[in-house]
């Protein structure tokens, strides 16, 4: 059984569930696999500490919680300090390079690839469009799910009239985890 | 086709098609020529004058840079439209662009106007950008009447605002767009918050 399971963190306001929620549509609608997705947010609307656990599978999921995350898409040092511990031997760490310092914490056998997606987001004209570079970055790096699948659920998922500007920040995502992940 | 969706063939009423797509370097000489044939009416108002090297080097260096990005409309070879989206990388109104227009004259009443103000509207959306404005004389009205179904409304009317070529006078009428809406509702959607229903 192919279990994968996915721990996204940062703060409040960066779009850590939608990035969640994005990965889990894209494996559960289009995909035709099983995800299970938990939110869990502090009281304040910006910057308090947030995250999403998303179980990815090829079966049907009887227990919906992370227990040792097999990639961690990070976006805050905070998320880096409290979740890094927990990433599997074996374990992937995606990180916004320009907000987490991987520093220590990681097993030896883990890998880490870095984005800096706040910067691609504002060259692309909206840095709230951070999370998508993220899960573009996500898909290009991890390959457990089809760039096809990861737009539909990014159309699914977005604001009418803010496709396009989501799916240029899918792609720019991507295309650098491709190639960072051809690379290693 | 890119991702914009450019090129793409656009049907006019009178049954004839152009084509639509993003202008680069390679467009310059031929919207040099545009420009040229339009008549002295056409660019009493134009903001530049568009007939000039150098304001086509400035142009393209504008594209080059994202300063401007711009739509060009072709039939039989020849560009006969053509749109234009302006905007301030850095500064207090980048969150604002500015679209001109321009239509060959044996063109205009077809919705090639429309087509191109469309698609630049679009453009800016697609950019990130929150509010369009537009400038018209009080002349324009068919021009004024085209933005006004994409969404534009008048915002100020400034008299003796414009100086035309000829040395005249002639009141300035600011329409604009504001699509902050649709940025707002993805501001919302990544708010990793979820209020209590008691709240």
């Amino acid at each position: 059984m192919a279990r994968t399971e996915i721990r996204v963190g940062g703060l409040g306001g960066q779009g850590i569930i939608l990035c969640g929620s994005i990965i889990g549509k894209a494996a559960a609608i289009y995909s035709g696999r099983h995800a299970a997705l938990i939110q869990a947010f502090g009281p304040e609307a910006r910057g308090s500490a947030c995250s999403a656990q998303v179980i990815v599978s090829d079966e049907a999921i009887g227990y919906p919680y992370v227990r040792k995350p097999d990639i961690l898409v990070l976006l805050s040092q905070d998320a880096f300090v409290q979740f890094a511990p927990q990433l599997k031997p074996d374990g992937l760490v995606l990180y916004e390079n320009e907000l987490v310092q991987p520093e220590g914490k990681l097993p030896a056998t883990a890998r880490s690839l870095g984005i800096p997606a706040t910067r691609f987001a504002e060259e692309l004209g909206r840095r709230l469009v951070l999370n998508i570079v993220m899960a573009g970055f996500f898909t290009g790096a991890t390959n457990l799910l089809s760039i096809d699948a990861v737009e539909k659920a990014v159309i699914d998922s977005v604001p009418k009239g803010t496709e396009n500007l989501n799916l240029k920040a899918l792609m720019k995502g991507y295309e650098y985890g491709r190639g960072l992940a051809t690379a290693t | 086709m890119d991702r914009d969706g450019f090129p793409r063939i656009a049907k006019l009423k009178d049954g004839s098609s152009v084509e639509i797509s993003l202008a680069g370097a390679a467009d310059g000489p031929a919207l040099l020529d545009f420009y040229r044939s339009l008549g002295e009416e056409d660019r009493l108002v134009l903001t530049d004058d568009v007939t000039t090297p150098g304001w086509l080097a400035r142009f393209l260096a504008k594209l080059e840079l994202g300063a401007a990005t711009s739509l060009v409309a072709r039939a039989n070879g020849c560009i006969c439209g053509e749109a234009t989206l302006y905007r301030n990388l850095h500064g207090w109104s980048r969150h604002v662009g500015e679209i001109r227009l321009s239509v060959a004259s044996d063109r205009r009443g077809q919705g090639l106007g429309y087509a191109l103000a469309a698609g630049v509207v679009k453009l800016a959306i697609d950019l990130g950008l929150e509010k369009m404005v537009a400038y018209f004389v009080e002349s324009q009205s068919a021009a004024r009447k085209t933005f006004e179904r994409l969404g534009f409304r008048k915002e100020a009317e400034l008299a003796r605002q414009v100086t035309d070529i000829r040395g005249a006078k002639r009141d300035l009428f600011v329409y604009a767009n504001d699509v902050s809406h649709i940025w707002a509702a993805m501001e919302s959607l990544v708010g990793d918050y979820q209020p209590h229903e008691d709240q």
